[in-house]
């Protein structure tokens, strides 16, 4: 089965442990424009949603950053004002998006609210426009920012799923010394 | 690696004891990883000047790599570390076929370069090159695969045979009832040492035609022929050199979005100041400033003023190089008994040089400031960067491009290769006055250019043939277009491309694909007085609409090819899989067109039997390999092995052959010889008073609101995008051609973001130099990035004809027949909305990194 024919069918594959890899709970076809942004043929992984922030904490602006849906995968968490493709909350301006570039890996921290976007990175200058599904602006990164999909409950925002590959990964939750693959002996 | 919090755990419903059922990638995503025993093929990115190296892995798609180093062929554990160089994105990923096999590939920039990508650094453009190769199911299904004839206005599928058979009879047709001047041939001039070798060696050798002329241009020939009266080579440095300098000025081309890799990794490394001159304040403007450097921000059409007041405000302080000037430039006997005609009349000695500078008020620094628009006192500054003022002269780079030569192309490149010898910033480390390249350098020819049978000439001297104009007179009877949008490239593409429909619609309309009669009919429409279009590409255009015969061609991946970059490495670019459908390399279309025509000399088995007979060829020019085969065949090796061999690294051409080891060449002019009969270098009159005359044709009229419309080049677009728009990476970025305007000019105009915009003039300038209308277009994007009165647009985007409002009269510039591309002017008017402000990014793309 082709990748975009599974998805498309919104089948959900049930959650497997094993080896230490960690699968996702379900795969659907990114089609809701608010849940996804309207990007065709890019699979959501939905994970362990885990409560990553509180809207009254970001409504100063001021960015916040956590691990997830892995230790050392990092985020960037931002209300950023006005209404952004895929934001949460009242104004639907709340986004979170990996802060690790996608060209060559280099933590990118540089928020400018003026211009909802980050960036430059400091390795080779890429930046990303938050309010556009990560959009890279301008730069040499191959792939969008990965998104991750929000919801809110109350005040608490809590963190559902990735959208798109995380940099330095062949997958968003396998990775390390996992006796996987056909080739592996 | 544990999760952040709990550990999920819930029941498997898969099969844990089946490793393949715990990999996730088929449905999540995800990038397959090549296991250690993947093919390995080394080549270098197709696109931009600066050719990165890239490894090409392939293999089953029963077969997958693991996580752990010793799992895969990357060799490198994931997670991949930042700055690995070893991370696929899944845009470098595809599947395609090998030996009618579907199989995986990666196409990853070469971590384990030591020379242009050390680390396997890479721009958008190569790191997505995985997306331009041929799948049955993706967008790039469009290529063309099979011959293809008009009939009836529709094109349908033919024989190789008929197709070469059609296209032979058809020139030999031609030839013999018209002459060698009604056939022609528009071919690229990159596309690789052998396809160009074999074009060439049949239009301009075999056939003889001076009617020939690359994707760019109306006219063979120099495209900074004022550096080259200079005896400068414009590919002098290496890419070394920038990153040695003391100061980089960089004029008419942003590095980082356009020669991405050689900006982030031999210029912005360095630390040099950057002097960048360019109408507009791109990223590269904004990071020269944020970094002890400076923004030139000078007015669309003065080049050449700037070059000169920096040259008189140097000259007046004495911070020249005298020594330079002194030993290696020529005096004016010296100029005079010179062979070429431009060098005679237009080279200078220092003295004469000295004289017109400070000859012409527009020279000095107010009156530069006047002209340009750039303020004296950056003038001043920057001349005291360059030459280091009266203290140590400095390692200066001059490095330039189209935004240089594409406009004024003599006086600009005469005025700034100038410059370079006033400062003698050239042959040593860090030094050097040069172009930065548009595309990769495969312009090896098979003949020489045939001048003597050109129709034009300049004050009595023949040059090369305005091919345009000669078209547009109606006297082109079959023109074989190769591997270029034409009508989008070429200036005052309306005109052109009425004539075009004009032209291939005289006579009877191929309504038959039986062989006798469809060649009666294309007969018929020569005589006629009408053309006949062969078109040889891979993709559909907005040329090939018109062609009568369409060949299709296979391409990068597809077949073994070499050729140079921009600091003249040479690199194979190796085939790794199966050229799709009937596709044939283009070598091969031209050679078999030869046979039947009768020519001997095109019984090529295959494309390294063209490298080794172009070396021969090579010899004596910056591209000489000639060593490289001597080598091969003296170590019983085929020229494209031994090449093979040298990897990403390849070798620096011109070679040499020492005790039978080949020996590079890292920078010309080392030897201090200049590319002129005494070997001297010398100054050459760049005529300012003809070129604002020009600017006075050319600008906007203001009078009927036009402002100055530029167009160029951004990050994540290559040329005519024949790969970008079957690319998401770039159409999520550029959904729609873009304006740039400014926002005093928008606001006057009612423009939002987003907003549809009409561009359009009625000053066009057409092949035989009368006014047309021409237009097109786009998106608004307001930015800081262009001044009021200047906007900005990509050149071109499929379906948003930018030059149909560039001009296309080489008589403003009878030298050298170069168009006058950056200099296009029009009027811009909303004519509604678009629905992009929701979802493309308006963001500015010039925001410097933080200090």
């Amino acid at each position: 089965m082709k990748r975009r024919d599974f998805l498309l069918g919104g089948a959900a594959v049930g959650a497997v442990a094993a080896a230490g890899v960690v699968v996702p709970l379900a795969l659907v076809f990114a089609d809701d424009d608010d849940i996804a942004g309207g990007i065709d043929g890019v699979a959501i992984e939905y994970f362990e949603r885990q409560r990553v922030g509180s809207l009254a904490g970001l409504s100063s602006g001021e960015p916040q950053y956590f691990d997830y849906p892995l230790v050392d995968q990092s985020n960037i968490m931002v209300d950023l004002g006005d209404r952004a493709i895929g934001g949460i909350g009242e104004n639907r301006s709340v986004v979170a998006f990996s802060n690790i570039c996608t060209h060559m890996g280099c933590p990118v921290t540089d928020y400018q609210p003026e211009h909802k976007v980050l960036g430059p990175c400091v390795c080779h200058y890429t930046t990303f426009d938050l309010s556009k599904d990560g959009r890279v602006v301008l730069g040499q990164a191959t792939q969008n920012l990965p998104r991750l999909l929000l919801e809110s409950e109350g005040d608490d925002v809590f963190a559902t799923g990735v959208f798109r590959l995380i940099y330095g990964y062949a997958n968003n939750l396998a990775g390390v010394n996992v006796e996987i693959a056909s080739t592996a002996q | 690696m544990k999760r952040t919090e709990a550990t999920q755990t819930s029941g498997a419903e898969t099969d844990a004891a089946d490793p393949s059922s715990v990999i996730v990638p088929s449905n999540s995503s995800s990038v397959p990883l090549p296991p250690p025993d993947a093919v390995t093929h080394t080549t270098c990115c197709e696109y931009c000047p600066v050719a990165c190296g890239y490894k090409v892995y392939t293999w089953p798609l029963s077969e997958r790599g693991g996580p752990a180093a010793n799992q895969n062929a990357l060799g490198v554990d994931f997670p991949t570390v930042a700055i690995s160089g070893r991370w696929p994105s899944e845009n470098m990923h595809s599947v395609v076929r090998v030996d009618g096999e579907l199989q995986n590939v990666l196409v990853m920039p070469d971590a384990d370069s030591q020379v242009v990508n050390i680390g396997g650094t890479h721009s958008v453009r190569g790191g997505a090159l995985a997306k331009k190769l041929y799948t049955e199911d993706g967008p790039t299904k469009e290529r063309y695969l099979r011959p293809l004839l008009k009939v009836d206005g529709q094109h349908v599928p033919i024989s190789w045979e008929m197709a070469t058979d059609l296209v032979a009879e058809l020139s030999t047709y031609t030839l013999d009832n018209y002459d060698e001047l009604a056939w022609g041939m528009k071919i690229y001039s990159y596309e690789y040492y052998e396809n160009v070798f074999a074009g060439s060696k049949l239009a301009l050798g075999a056939i003889g035609t001076p009617n020939y002329s690359p994707h760019h241009a109306p006219a063979d020939g120099d495209d900074v022929p004022g550096l080259s009266d200079c005896g400068i080579d414009a590919f002098a440095p290496a890419y070394a050199d920038d990153r040695a300098a003391d100061v980089l000025f960089i004029a008419g081309s942003d590095p980082y979005e356009t020669k991405t890799v050689r900006f982030t990794t031999w210029q912005s490394p360095s630390g040099a100041p950057i002097i960048y001159v360019d109408p507009r304040r791109t990223f590269t403007a904004a990071y020269a400033e944020a970094n002890d450097g400076l923004h030139l921000q000078l007015r669309p059409g003065t080049d050449t003023c700037l070059y000169n007041a920096l040259a008189r405000e140097i000259i007046s302080h004495g911070w020249e190089n005298s020594a330079f000037i002194d030993e290696k430039t020529a005096n004016e006997d010296e100029l005079a008994a010179e062979s070429g005609w431009r060098r005679q009349r237009f080279g200078m000695s220092f003295e004469q040089y000295k004289t017109y500078l400070m000859g012409h008020d527009d020279f000095s620094l107010e009156g530069a400031e006047r002209v340009t628009g750039v303020p004296a006192a950056k003038i001043a500054q920057a001349a005291k960067m360059i030459s280091g003022g009266a203290g140590p002269q400095p390692k200066t780079m001059i490095l330039f491009e189209k935004g240089v030569y594409w406009s004024h192309n003599y006086e600009n490149t005469a005025s700034i290769g100038s410059l370079g010898v006033l400062l003698g910033t050239t042959g040593e480390e860090g030094k050097a006055v040069a172009r930065m390249g548009g595309h990769q350098r495969g312009g090896q020819k098979g003949a020489g250019y045939p001048k003597d049978k050109s129709p034009h000439e300049f004050d009595g001297h023949k040059i090369e043939m305005d091919t345009e104009r000669w078209f547009a007179e109606g006297k082109t009877r079959f023109r074989w277009i190769v591997g270029t949008n034409w009508l989008g490239a070429m200036g005052g593409t309306s005109a052109l491309r009425r004539k075009v429909a004009e032209l291939t619609s005289m006579g009877p309309a191929v309504s038959s694909t039986d062989p006798a009669t469809a060649l009666q009919q294309l007969k018929d429409r020569i005589d006629a007085g009408g053309t006949v279009m062969v078109h040889q590409e891979i993709y559909p255009n907005e040329s090939t609409s018109f062609a009568d015969i369409i060949l299709p061609a296979a391409t990068w991946g597809e077949e073994d090819f070499a050729r140079n970059n921009a600091e003249r490495r040479l690199r194979i670019y190796e085939k790794f899989m199966d050229a799709p459908g009937e596709t044939r390399p283009d070598w091969q279309i031209f050679a078999e067109v030869a046979r039947k025509m009768g020519f001997e000399g095109f019984d090529w088995a295959d494309s390294n039997e063209i490298f080794e007979e172009a070396s021969a060829r090579s010899t004596g020019g910056r591209r000489d390999f000639a060593a490289l085969v001597e080598k091969a065949k003296a170590d019983g090796k085929r020229g494209h092995d031994l090449l093979r061999e040298y990897g990403t690294q390849g070798l620096q051409t011109p070679l040499k052959l020492e005790n039978g080891e080949l020996v590079e060449t890292v920078r010309l002019h080392a030897d201090g010889k200049f590319k002129s009969d005494s070997g001297k270098a010398n100054f050459v009159l760049s005529d300012w008073d003809a070129v604002a005359e020009r600017n006075d044709i050319l600008g906007p009229d203001e009078a009927a609101g036009e402002m100055w419309v530029l167009n160029g080049r951004v990050n994540a677009l290559w040329n005519n995008m024949f790969d970008n728009v079957r690319r998401t990476i770039s159409t999520d970025r550029w959904p729609a051609n873009f304006l740039e305007i400014h926002a005093d000019d928008a606001a006057e105009r009612g423009i939002e973001n987003g907003d549809l915009l009409s561009i359009e003039s009625s000053n066009v300038l057409d092949q035989l130099g009368e006014k047309h209308t021409g237009g097109f277009t786009a998106v608004a994007y307001i930015t800081d990035t262009v001044t009021p009165g200047v906007t900005f647009t990509y050149f071109l985007y499929p379906g948003s004809p930018a030059n149909t409002i560039t001009s296309a009269d080489t008589s403003l510039q009878p030298i050298s027949l170069r168009y006058n591309f950056k200099l296009g002017r029009g009027t811009v008017t909303k004519i509604g909305t678009t629905g992009l402000a929701e979802t493309m990014s308006f963001a500015p793309r010039n925001l410097p990194p933080a200090v």
